[in-house]
């Protein structure tokens, strides 16, 4: 009878491998064919893409927001993350991955001199972190600060002034460097600011617990994926501080718990160390084995309830190690507060 | 002990039921064979009605294959840059007509330096005829709409008045291609109507931050010869521009490094993403202009994989110092 049993379960076990072989064997042909996908022959329309979207109700109107002494110089335009990229072309991919809703642009023509116009970009980023987001990845490093706006949410250049409004982020682009165009763009910005109705503006949190001493002004930022090249670090912010003649980098990421912190914490500091970083002695006891030399820059990663925050290539030890106590400080207050 | 296993199943019933997912494997398999549709499906362009773009090339003249040339002026470096590579006689023959594809990408105002810039496609137009050329034709498939694409950048303005005859894309213009040993470019509609029956090819294009593709210079400016749907390519960004470097094969590029859009590009916005850097490249080969264009940009030639892969498709060399590139002042 053992007899019997073995030669079933032999050929159970026989018919078993069969199946699993044929099933592996599909697998690989669907696995080899599938790297001779053609997109001109498999379900994609190389024709154009349709025309730009429609306005629907609650959305900006911008032939509205015609400044004095200017004309529309266009009609008004809608894009969708289906054709972004007809108006925007490689710089889409930055704001559909951010969250992008819906374009609106026009331009407007000064009525005296053809030579000053201006395009108003309106995008509709869905929030006020993704509106952030695009923002301030693209702020320009000389930019002025302008009293209209909080230093963190617009500032200008010298042809184009920049902004958010709760879920928007707002470009006005001219042609020139001119007076004229600036105080156009500066109209339409206080409109848009008092007129254009937004869900109650969303407070971002985290920018309120960097520490404010030698921050430099509009230098915040928010990376909602790979921060420095670490696709585990999400919803970074940033902030930079000028101690002496050096601007360093100080970082914070809140993740769901104290547990998922410390995990991404020890993440970023293995990558960093796989990629050429060394631990190096900390002069804060409190920052020992988080500190690493990464091709003569110092880097800080540790975790703090659940904020994973760190320093990001300072040249100055020292200088990291304080401002990352500060920010540690500063997080811990923010936290005892909370619960009181 | 019976014939059963350890879970009561019958050898008998495992054998039957064995044999009846055998029988729908079977029976799946022979009708998905019966279904299966052998013939491709029809894009309704057939293979005799593909188009594959001329090849525009001049003979190789060593040491004369780039030049490099500092300066502001971009209509003294543009002539400087041509002269160096032997003038404009070498490229343009009397009697020959001219296609200049500059990149006219956005209706964006020159000073932004998003497109190319007006006086110096002038410059290359009023050159062409200086040659003896029949006519001059500038032409772009942009990616905003092209007459505001060619008023806004004031290359329309500034062709025309040089005697060019600016062509804006039509969709008679258009016919579908298919690349030999292209991934991506297999029966795609090209802009190829305007250079079929051309004599020579010159690019002009700016030198540009690429926020996908890392940078934008002459093999990224030729993704504007593209129909359809192209934005679908910027998901293999490098494959494409390598691609595209085996697709056209123009007589002349001009990198156009005057003003370099270092941030927030390609559209960029701002005057402050420009930095001046007084450098114009002439080249026959694109590779070559494209990997000293990095040095503008302060990248690699590892940073943009799509150098070495057009490399790698023997589209041209990115050890452009092996090509004794010529240098000038002016």
């Amino acid at each position: 009878m053992n007899s019997v049993s073995r030669g079933a379960k032999s050929l159970e076990s026989a018919v078993s491998i069969c199946l699993l072989a044929l099933l592996f064997l599909i697998g690989v042909g669907v696995f080899i064919k599938q790297f001779d996908f053609d997109m001109s022959r498999f379900g994609i329309d190389t024709t154009t893409a349709g025309l730009p979207s429609t306005y629907t109700a609650g959305e900006p109107d911008l032939s509205s927001l015609v400044p004095d002494g200017f004309k529309e110089f266009s009609e008004p335009e809608t894009y969708s993350p289906d054709n972004l990229y007809e108006k925007i072309n490689g710089k889409a991919p930055l704001y559909i991955e951010s969250g992008f809703v819906k374009l609106f642009t026009q331009r407007f023509i000064s009525k005296d001199d053809e030579s000053l116009w201006m395009e108003l970009f309106v995008y509709d980023m869905a929030n006020t972190r993704n509106a952030f987001s695009v923002y301030s990845v693209q702020r320009r490093a000389d930019a002025d600060i302008l009293s209209l706006f909080h230093p963190s949410f617009g500032y200008r250049t010298d042809n184009a002034l920049y902004f958010i409004h709760g879920k928007y982020y707002i470009e006005s682009v001219g042609s020139s460097e001119s007076a004229q165009l600036f105080k156009a763009m500066t109209e339409i910005a206080r409109k848009i600011t008092r007129e254009l109705a937004v869900d109650k503006v969303t407070e971002i949190a985290e920018l309120s617990l960097f520490p404010d001493e030698n921050a430099v002004i509009g230098s915040a930022k928010l990376y909602l994926a790979d921060a420095f090249g670490f696709d585990g670090l999400t919803d970074t912010f940033v902030r930079q501080y000028k101690l002496g003649d050096e601007t360093i980098t100080a970082f914070l990421s809140k993740r769901s718990d104290a547990t998922d912190a410390e995990v991404v914490a020890a993440s970023y500091l293995n990558f960093l160390i796989e990629n050429g970083a060394k631990t190096k002695k900390a002069a804060n006891k409190n920052l020992e084995g988080k500190v690493l030399d990464f091709y003569n820059t110092t880097e800080i990663v540790l975790s703090t309830g659940p904020f994973v925050v760190g320093i990001h290539e300072a040249e100055n030890q020292h200088s990291a190690e304080e401002l990352a106590i500060k920010l540690i400080d500063k997080l811990n207050k923010a936290a005892k507060k909370s619960k009181e | 002990m019976t014939e059963q296993n350890d879970k009561n199943l019958g050898r008998r019933e495992f054998l039957g039921r064995a044999g009846k997912a055998g029988i729908s494997i079977a029976a799946a398999g022979v009708i998905s064979w019966r279904l299966y549709d052998r013939e491709e499906p029809k894009t309704g362009v057939d293979a005799e009605s593909l188009v594959t773009l001329p090849d525009f090339q001049v003979p190789r003249k060593d040491g004369q294959t780039m030049s490099i040339v500092k300066g502001s002026d971009r209509v003294k470096t543009v002539n400087k840059a041509i002269e160096l590579l032997g003038g404009i006689e070498r490229f343009v023959k009397a009697g020959e007509t001219v296609a200049i594809k500059p990149n006219v990408a956005f209706a964006s105002p020159p000073m932004l330096g998003a497109t190319a810039n007006p006086e110096l496609i002038a410059e290359v137009v009023r050159l062409c005829y200086k040659a003896g050329a029949k006519r001059v034709y500038v032409t772009d498939n942009p990616i905003n709409d092209p007459a505001s694409c060619f008023t806004l950048s004031g290359i329309g303005k500034a062709a025309s008045q040089a005697g060019a005859k600016v062509i804006l894309p039509k969709d008679h213009l258009f016919r579908h291609t298919t690349l030999a040993r292209g991934k991506l470019i297999r029966n795609w509609p090209i802009f190829s109507e305007p250079f079929m029956a051309v004599d020579k090819f010159i690019g002009i294009t700016p030198v540009k931050h690429h926020h996908r593709a890392g940078a934008s210079m002459t093999m990224k400016n030729w993704y504007g010869l593209l129909g359809g749907r192209r934005n679908v390519f910027h998901q293999d960004i490098n494959t494409i521009i390598a691609e595209l470097s085996m697709m056209v094969r123009p007589t002349l590029v001009l990198l156009d490094g005057t003003e370099v859009m270092m941030t927030n590009g390609p559209t960029g916005g701002s005057l402050s993403d420009l930095t001046r850097a007084n450098t114009l490249v002439a080249s026959t080969d694109c590779v070559a202009a494209d990997s000293y264009g990095c040095t503008l940009l302060d990248l690699r030639v590892s940073d943009l994989p799509y150098l070495g892969k057009a490399e790698r498709a023997g589209a041209g060399t990115t050890n452009y110092e092996v090509l004794k590139p010529v240098f000038g002042t002016v």
